[in-house]
């Protein structure tokens, strides 16, 4: 129906190479297209559109009837679409061959498709970013100017947009926020690693469920890593401030730390100084695809992970996109994503309202994965099965995300959005999709049992856990209220927010 | 006086017991009346559902001091969210943290109720079914992220260059959609 406009006929003549029912719902990208071997310059093996070959679309009289005359010019928008989607693989094909010359003639004609569509939605609005992408990796040499890095501010900005215009950021943060509180039962001393802390829109629920959780909260910190502020500004020190006043206000004893680093290889165990005998929870949503690399190129994504065992920590909430842009070819690369972002820009087209930063957030990642090369290139998604793999091998355990994590992802999307997003449940991680296509994907994991990096970790964490419950008279008890714990609250209400940087 | 909710500013009862004893002054004698007793009154009140709560703070000065109790409206959010046996069962850390993160009233106003509203039909919404599709964990955790972003500027920087943005994050359930 109207809402779901990637439903292309199809196109008998198109079987060659390329299937043309574009639904999102088809997980595996297509077949790769045929080598173009023949004199005739065609590096993809989609059928040439001549115009004859185009159904004839023009009804022999002028039709009166609206519906007929909508229904006739959706049915030329989807022709116009499958013709630009073909004409934009043809030119990553090109590219992919080094056949500028021709790269260049598709593009220009696929500017010309795209005056054709409507790029207020449907297969338009996502195609003009793929075009603007390939006459940006065409017409600036790809590696020798990569899109310049995106200012910190700018990013936290889109960032916040695509937060509020779709479900995946807060799916996300919800997930992992679940995981986390399950996996601190019963610890007094817990310590979040927040691998991009941005806004630190994630913690405030945390915070909250802390608060309330029986037997009261713990002490909580938080180490927030970013990048670097521009001089005059202290974004993370700000962010610490407004957690630390939420944390006081709800009660929970609280201190903030942050760490700027414009990488994670860059962050070192100790910079995040975790105390014995506290439980550590590492969070990372959407980064660990930006720490592999090119085969030949050596990847800091082990170091890090090795970084993460070493901390032994009770959880590690990943959550990443599920789409693999990592792949070595460009035009599997590019078509993989045309795929993907085209479900998500569908999903956002259907949420009915317009949000052009959520889009230029989409379209820098979009820009990163067709632009760039090599070092340049963050954007390298990869499916969950691959990241499994990957912290398998670093010597992690996966901890299913359980039933209460699930019903919560469901009841927010069901909140956020009405229709065609799913929450599913596979092997204990979550994913949320879009129309039956997979999304993004969220899985917890913890140190092996077998590494026990300090054994001697447990024991004064145990001893910690009975000294408080069981006395009232602790030193951190204030006013020896009540023996069940409930209410640590107004006496060390003054040491909540204390931050240090 | 046996209020459920925290402990009324010292004003807001007395304005109420002024508010009482002029209506009961020009009520005249006679039958017992609704606005006799503010308390009472508040118990009535909160039996109410979202928007005829709302609507009840425009009847008279009295009726708008008792439906500003936050009493009232945690009675309104744990009937339909609440734990399922019994908004008493939610306890006095709920309330705090409640109190602390806006009050249940502004809970209703900026979350509940259009949550309700968009699972549709919210009156007519069985509690039960409510429960299923919503939870007050999930309330609190929404409405945590809301106050977190009252406390300034969640556009990527605090003080500096102004890219302050109006609290939004609960602005989705705002939005229209089709939750069928």
């Amino acid at each position: 129906m109207g809402t779901f406009p990637f439903q292309w006929p199809m196109d008998p003549a198109s079987s060659a190479g390329i299937d043309a029912s574009f639904l999102p719902s088809l997980l595996p990208p297509p077949a790769a297209p045929a080598a173009g071997s023949d004199d005739s310059v065609s590096y993809y093996g989609a059928p040439q559109m001549h115009p004859a070959s185009l159904p004839d679309l023009a009804a022999p009289f002028p039709s009166r009837d609206a519906a007929a005359d909508l229904a006739m010019r959706r049915a030329e928008e989807e022709v116009a679409g499958i013709r630009l989607v073909h004409l934009l693989m043809s030119c990553a094909g090109a590219v992919e061959a080094g056949d500028h010359a021709l790269a260049s003639a598709q593009l220009a004609d696929a500017n010309a498709s795209l005056a054709a569509l409507s790029t207020a939605s449907g297969i338009g609005r996502v195609a003009v970013h793929f075009t603007d992408a390939l006459s940006r990796r065409l017409f600036f040499s790809p590696t020798s100017t990569p899109q310049p890095p995106a200012a910190a501010t700018d990013a936290a900005f889109l960032y916040h947009h695509f937060y509020e215009a779709c479900p995946y950021l807060k799916f996300a943060h919800f997930t992992a926020n679940q995981a986390i509180l399950e996996a601190f039962h019963g610890c007094d001393a817990v310590h979040v690693v927040d691998f991009s802390i941005m806004q630190g829109l994630q913690w405030p629920a945390l915070i909250q469920a802390l608060a309330l959780r029986p037997g009261g909260p713990p002490f909580l910190r938080i180490t927030g890593i970013g990048p670097p502020s521009p001089p005059g500004r202290d974004d993370l020190r700000d962010v610490g401030l407004r957690l630390a006043d939420l944390a006081r206000s709800v009660r929970v004893r609280f201190s903030f730390r942050g760490v700027a680093a414009n990488t994670l290889d860059e962050v070192q165990p100790w910079m995040l100084q975790v105390s014995p005998g506290e439980a550590v929870a590492v969070n990372s949503v959407l980064q660990l695809h930006r720490l592999l690399a090119d085969h030949h190129h050596h990847a800091p994504i082990d170091a890090v992970l090795d970084c993460v065992a070493s901390l032994n920590p009770k959880i590690l909430t990943v959550v990443e996109q599920e789409a693999d842009h990592n792949k070595p070819g460009f035009l599997d690369r590019f078509t993989e994503a045309l795929f993907y972002y085209s479900a998500v820009f569908d999903s956002l087209d259907a949420s009915g309202t317009a949000s052009p930063m959520a889009e230029a957030y989409l379209q820098r990642e979009i820009c990163d994965i067709v632009c760039n090369d090599g070092p340049a290139r963050a954007e390298r998604h990869e499916p969950l099965s691959r990241w499994r793999d990957r912290l398998a091998r670093a010597g992690l355990t996966a901890v299913p995300l359980g039933p209460s994590a699930l019903r919560q992802a469901r009841m927010l999307v069901g909140l956020a959005s009405g229709e065609g997003h799913s929450v599913e449940e596979a092997d204990g991680c979550l994913t949320l999709g879009w129309h039956g296509r997979p999304l993004f994907s969220a899985s917890a994991w913890q140190a092996s049992p077998a590494v026990a990096v300090d054994g001697e970790e447990d024991n004064p964490h145990n001893s910690n856990t009975s000294n408080v419950s069981s006395s009232g008279g602790d030193s951190n008890n204030s006013a020896g209220s009540s023996s069940n714990g409930k209410s640590r609250s107004s006496g060390v209400v003054g040491a909540a927010g204390n931050m240090f940087l | 006086m046996c209020m459920g909710g925290p402990p009324a500013l010292p004003r807001q009862e007395e304005n109420e017991a002024v508010l009482e004893v002029r209506v009961q002054l020009l009520g005249g004698g006679g039958a017992h009346n609704i606005n006799d007793n503010a308390d009472i009154l508040s118990e009535i009140l909160a039996r109410l559902d979202g928007r005829s709560l709302a609507a009840a703070a425009g009847v008279c000065r009295l009726w708008a001091a008792v439906s500003r109790r936050d009493a009232v409206w945690e009675e309104l959010c744990l009937r339909h969210v609440g734990p399922a046996s019994g908004p008493a069962a939610a306890g006095h850390a709920t309330r705090t943290v409640v109190a602390a993160l806006g009050g249940y009233r502004r809970l209703y106003r900026l979350c509940l109720g259009p949550a309700l509203d968009r699972l549709g039909r919210a009156g007519a919404l069985a509690h039960a079914q409510a429960r299923e599709r919503l939870s007050l964990s999930l309330s609190l955790s929404l409405f945590s992220i809301d106050c977190y972003e009252r406390l300034g500027g969640a556009g990527g920087g605090g003080a500096g260059a102004g890219r302050q943005q109006p609290p939004s994050s609960l602005l989705f359930l705002c939005k229209p959609v089709d939750v069928s």
